[in-house]
């Protein structure tokens, strides 16, 4: 069944496809977002671990293999608002050392683009969604930019607890940039430190797509079809451009949704599945993958996470999900002794019960009237530091379609995942160092939350370059090939770095759609 | 708007308990309702149930009355998207029912090759100690299934919840749970 055709279509409700929509809209585009999920409102967004399960994937069509299988359901979205309808909203940014790793180390990938490309729209995201934290104090480490439109978030026990250990060891902890309200922002209350943020923020305090972009993109005149599962991009019969995108909706019948402009932001994993799964006789390996790099270096983030338990009351009930203060003083690509790679440390979380960053996961080994003992102590006393890694760039690691079907005929895919000794070293150097910034606390106890080394937001799989033979799509997430057709998300990040990405999946988002809007007549007209 | 009353407005949008079928009709209860109502087990078998209870208690005392059996049963039974066990989240394929069968039997499997023909259910405190510790250590000879880790890790995760993620289980310990959209039936 065809649909009346609009000028732009765009797979996915999440991060990056709400700036699209956002934008496009804003611009007097007819915009329709196609999310495979619910329509999640304010008021699903219950305070539960429980409940907060409903709104990530329940079996998502991806087989996991390799060394490091990633175990991407935790953060994946499933719906309206798709990853960050949950997230933490930690902002971090990159920093300009991430742009140019090739260049300065010989390794890894260059960005076609530079920090100072990234940073202006750093600064207009903040402005758009609510941002609050101390941006002077960051400049230790990154060039000035404007300051967030907000004061630093309260922090509390848990996060101050660390100020010594981390001096013991010539680290300095700066207040957390988040996507959250310290003050009501934009008719949006201030948080109120209930630390729920991981299962959904109803109140609007944090900067979930709802209330932001997305929001705006629906109030511009923007469509959002949910439970509509995008199985193909369609193109012209030259392969020249991008002509609709066929799904199915809710009733699992077949739907054509003809556009002048494709923009894929379903996920770093979902948006490689659907180009190759759009091969043509044009385009035999898939859209946009003349290169053979579409589903290619995929990459993640790890965490090395230190526990300290105290016998004070460090207030670990109160404050959000990420982070209360944070630091880049181990960012620096040689940092670590031994290991390559960047570190972002983070530290002071609001802790709950249980789910995988609940505290009677803290004690894995524990059980029975033992673990019961530990959750009396851990409910008041136990408090975490963590520190991002870096994982580079290997082809090896990456996304492939596979001969089993899901119900609507599309092929599954794997996602083949291990980490190389770089990473590795880089893992093992955090835990360290986490140790001993720990020891040097007046925690009672510590010990690392080392288990099988973790897989944290999946990024790269259609990444940028500067031409065809080296990537899937230039700076604005436009592919190279067809010039109607645009990936957003982290999937378009060249590198990792070791800042969480949502901040700069909205920045580079922006100045993608802002692009798009700029060179419509050329591009889509 | 003072934190309370936006806390008590929003509690008013609360939504969902878990379903469960008495005398044919569908009622609200939290699993530590059902359990005490005898409300029948809709997926898992008597004996599974019973591994389960007693898999459940020696991971987190109180997770038997706090009905962890009912739990699963009752996840196990709806569709996949609705289901809210930390299976989600740990990556395993639906139907769920399939892993916890396949693990349930594993369990039971090991324990009678080991304890002389006895369930899990029917082995003393401390054997159940010693086989739930072999099983986290992937030190259980002979073990066929899921992978053992796994399977601690999985269950003690629904035990956890029942115990402790439950609004009962914050006060237990102590701890304000805050909500800004309260779990109708404190679940």
């Amino acid at each position: 069944m065809a649909n009346e055709k609009v000028d732009v279509v765009i797979v996915g409700a999440g991060a990056s496809g709400s700036v699209f929509a956002a934008v496009l809209a804003k611009a007097g585009k007819k915009v329709v977002v196609l999310e495979q999920g619910p329509d999640w409102q304010l008021t699903d967004l219950i305070s539960s671990d429980f409940w907060g399960r409903r709104i990530k994937p329940a079996g998502g069509p991806f087989l996991l293999e390799g060394k490091n299988p990633f175990g991407y359901v935790y953060q994946a979205g499933w719906g309206v608002g798709g990853a960050a309808l949950h997230y933490f909203a930690n902002f971090p940014r990159l920093l300009p050392n991430d742009f140019k790793i090739r260049s300065e180390h010989g390794r890894a990938l260059d960005w076609p683009i530079s920090y100072s490309d990234v940073a202006p729209y750093y600064d207009k995201v903040a402005q758009d969604v609510g941002v609050s934290g101390d941006a002077k104090a960051e400049e230790i480490w990154r060039p000035a930019g404007d300051p967030y439109p907000m004061p630093p978030m309260k922090t509390f026990r848990g996060g101050e607890a660390w100020r010594k250990g981390c001096e013991a060891v010539g680290i300095r902890l700066v207040p957390a940039a988040v996507g959250m309200n310290s003050t009501e922002y934009k008719g949006r209350p201030a948080c109120i430190y209930d630390g729920w943020c991981h299962v959904g923020c109803p109140t609007g305090a944090l900067a979930n797509p709802l209330v932001t972009y997305l929001g705006d993109a629906k109030k511009a005149g923007a469509e959002v079809r949910p439970h509509a599962t995008v199985t193909r991009v369609l193109t012209n019969p030259q392969g020249s451009k991008a002509t609709a995108v066929e799904y199915y909706d809710a009733r699992k019948e077949r739907q054509v949704q003809e556009a002048s402009a494709v923009v894929l932001a379903a996920w770093s994993a979902q948006n490689p599945r659907i180009m190759l799964n759009s091969a043509t006789d044009r385009h035999p390996k898939g859209l946009g993958n003349a290169s053979g790099l579409v589903g290619k270096y995929m990459m993640a983030h790890f965490s090395s996470g230190t526990w300290a338990l105290f016998d004070e009351d460090v207030q670990n009930h109160l404050g959000t999900t990420g982070a209360q203060l944070m630091s880049y003083d181990r960012y620096g690509k040689t940092s670590q002794k031994g290991a390559f790679g960047s570190s972002f440390i983070v530290a002071g979380s609001a802790l709950k019960t249980s789910d995988l960053g609940g505290f009677a996961n803290a004690r894995l080994d524990l059980f029975g009237p033992e673990l019961t003992a530990f959750m009396k102590r851990a409910a008041r006393g136990l408090t975490r530091i963590g520190a991002f890694g870096e994982e580079l760039p290997n082809i090896e690691n990456r996304v492939e379609l596979v001969g089993d079907k899901d119900e609507f005929g599309m092929p599954l895919a794997k996602i083949v995942h291990s980490f190389d000794q770089d990473a590795v070293a880089l893992w093992n150097a955090n835990f360290e160092e986490g140790l001993k910034i720990a020891k040097a606390t007046d925690a009672k106890e510590v010990w690392s939350a080392r288990g099988n080394m973790p897989t944290i937001h999946l990024m790269g799989g259609t990444i940028m370059g500067s031409e065809a033979g080296n990537s899937v799509t230039n700076s604005y997430g436009q592919t190279h090939e067809l010039p109607n057709l645009y990936v957003a998300g982290p999937g378009i990040f060249a590198t990792a770095g070791a800042s969480n990405p949502t901040y700069t999946i909205l920045a580079l988002s922006l100045r993608g759609a802002e692009q798009l809007t700029k060179s419509w007549s050329t591009v889509a007209g | 708007m003072h934190d309370i009353e936006r806390r008590a407005l929003l509690k008013g949008a609360a939504a969902g308990a878990l379903a469960f079928t008495v005398g044919g009709a569908e009622v609200l209860l939290t699993p530590r309702a059902a359990r005490a109502q005898g409300v029948v087990l809709r997926t898992l078998s008597a004996t599974q149930a019973a591994t389960l209870d007693a898999l459940g208690e020696t991971l987190v005392p109180g997770a038997r009355q706090a009905g962890i059996s009912h739990f699963v049963d009752q996840q196990i039974s709806i569709p996949a998207e609705e289901a809210l066990l930390e299976a989600r989240i740990l990556n395993v394929r639906p139907p769920y029912a399939n892993f916890y069968r396949a693990a349930l039997g594993a369990v039971d499997r090991s324990s009678q090759a080991l304890h002389g023909g006895r369930e899990f259910a029917q082995l003393g405190e401390a054997d159940q100690r010693t086989f739930v510790d072999g099983m986290r250590q992937n030190k259980i000879e002979g073990w066929q299934g899921p992978a053992g880790p796994f399977v601690y890790l999985l269950l003690r995760s629904d035990a956890v919840d029942v115990v402790y993620g439950t609004m009962d289980g914050y006060a237990a310990l102590g701890i304000p749970y805050q909500p800004h959209i309260a779990p109708t039936r404190r679940w």
